[in-house]
């Protein structure tokens, strides 16, 4: 499972030098711009230019198409539950059911929209150093509390994560095979109740280390930002193209799903 | 379980985002610097714990724990859930930016509701207290979750009407295994590090 998302941040690309705080703020109006998209044809070249965002992030192909992954398993049982479940006429049958191109069309919207805006994500944060993105997130004025526990959380994730891995290899080790009996729910809450207290007695020694150093509930960063005219000149492009897409969905050229979308 | 990006319509959205700033407001009030790497320990450990598959026949499902975190956290559950929801749109993009609110609005209300059944359990004095109450909130935190993503999915529109209705029937046995993990693991902890838990009041139970 590729949490590192920040793998490829050293890659040098168009994205990468761009000035995080403004980056993030330029392609979040991006991302919420591609999410009020309602027309299929609209949809189609918000994907096209999500791939092509991607390719100017130069992220490792094999590095998104892993992510996206997770995001398809969840997306494509829509294509068929929403056709046959579609309310209305339908355009022909299937063993008795009714196969309606406005679900299909609906489906291939919420598909469309959801891959993109992930692909803008990636892009977004698949371009810098995690903690740069958070400590730009608090410059975007994020509250300091939350970006503090998201950076300790992401941190943590990755050493809990060798911890259960190590806790899972000792139960194999002792023969332990999972089976749907409760037995095997017995073993897995005293499994995440142990990993919950080692965790807890790791972080509570960690933290009074960092006491001992002086945190005081700050950050202190060696990074600065700069920003530049090309900066604001990329976060206009975004922003010109966010509003556009915006624009022509609502010109009403393009057909809009019949019901229920809005 | 989580909504995906763009189903939702964005007066739903906005106001998942809305409803959650509001209540994470609310639990986080008078936040002590201690509990910043607590949440956080938690947050992780929901995060990761997540990755668990429990075999269900021959498929397989993961834990949500959700109840877990909301009788380990009390009322700053509410606030765990929601960083583990902004990591997850982050780096899986599970879920998505646009539905962190609604999301989190799902998994953190049935955290808090959770919470507020496990501290009901000194009002009863019964056997193995903790993992009946344990139980009882694992099963309410992900029923409570699944009817509100049930509910907003009706919002959304009529032709979403099959999929809630699917989607309650799967919380079905997720629920019951959820009941089972949790049940066990509060009972667990009670033994192991009372302290851990929300609104303990014993302090030995050995």
């Amino acid at each position: 499972m590729a949490l590192d998302i920040d793998r490829y941040h050293a890659v040098v690309s168009l994205v990468n030098q761009w000035d995080p705080r403004i980056k993030i703020a330029a392609l979040g109006v991006l991302i919420f711009a591609i999410a009020l998209v309602k027309t299929l044809p609209v949809a189609v070249v918000a994907f096209a230019l999500a791939v092509f965002l991607i390719w100017l992030t130069a992220l490792p192909f094999h590095f998104v198409s892993h992510g996206l992954s997770f995001v398809l398993i969840f997306l494509v049982p829509f294509f068929i539950i929403m056709p046959l479940s579609y309310p209305g006429e339908s355009a022909f049958t299937i063993l008795g059911v009714g196969f309606a191109w406005e679900g299909f069309r609906l489906a291939a919207l919420i598909f469309l929209k959801a891959i993109s805006i992930v692909m803008v994500t990636y892009s977004i944060f698949g371009s810098s150093r995690f903690d740069v993105s958070m400590f730009a997130l608090q410059k975007l004025k994020c509250p300091k509390v939350v970006v503090q526990m998201l950076l300790f959380t992401y941190r943590y994730t990755f050493v809990f994560l060798d911890e259960m891995k190590r806790m899972h290899t000792s139960m194999s080790a002792r023969g332990f095979v999972p089976r749907t009996n409760m037995r095997t729910m017995n073993v897995f809450g005293h499994f995440v109740g142990t990993l919950l207290i080692r965790s807890f007695e790791r972080t509570d020694r960690v933290y009074k280390a960092m006491l001992s150093k002086g945190y005081q509930g700050d950050l202190h960063v060696l990074v600065t930002f700069e920003s530049r005219p090309s900066d604001f000149i990329k976060a206009g492009i975004a922003i010109l193209i966010a509003v556009t897409l915006v624009a022509i969905d609502l010109s009403g050229n393009f057909n809009q799903a019949v019901i229920g979308w809005y | 379980m989580h909504i995906s990006e763009g189903i939702l319509n964005p007066p739903i959205w906005l106001t998942g985002y809305a409803a959650t700033a509001v209540i994470a407001g609310l639990t986080m009030r008078k936040l002590d610097m201690e509990e910043v790497p607590k949440i956080s320990v938690i947050t992780a450990v929901f995060f990761i714990a997540s990755l668990i598959k429990i075999p269900l026949g021959p498929a397989s499902i993961h834990l949500i724990l959700n109840g877990l975190v909301g009788i380990v956290l009390g009322k700053r559950a509410f606030a765990a859930i929601m960083l583990g929801i902004i990591l997850q749109a982050i780096i899986f993009g599970h879920g998505g930016i646009t539905v962190i609110g609604i999301n989190t609005l799902m998994l953190g209300g049935g955290a808090l509701v959770a919470y507020f059944v496990w501290q009901q359990r000194y009002r009863f004095n019964i056997k193995r207290r903790e993992f009946v109450f344990g139980a009882i909130a694992g099963a309410i935190g992900t029923v409570t979750s699944g009817t509100i993503l049930a509910s907003v999915l009706m919002l959304t529109g009529e032709e979403f009407t099959t999929i809630a209705e699917t989607v309650l029937i799967a919380h079905i046995p997720i629920m019951l295994i959820e009941a089972a993990v949790v049940g066990a693991s509060a009972e667990f902890l009670q033994k192991t590090k009372p302290e851990v838990l929300a609104g303990n009041k014993s302090t030995v139970s050995t």
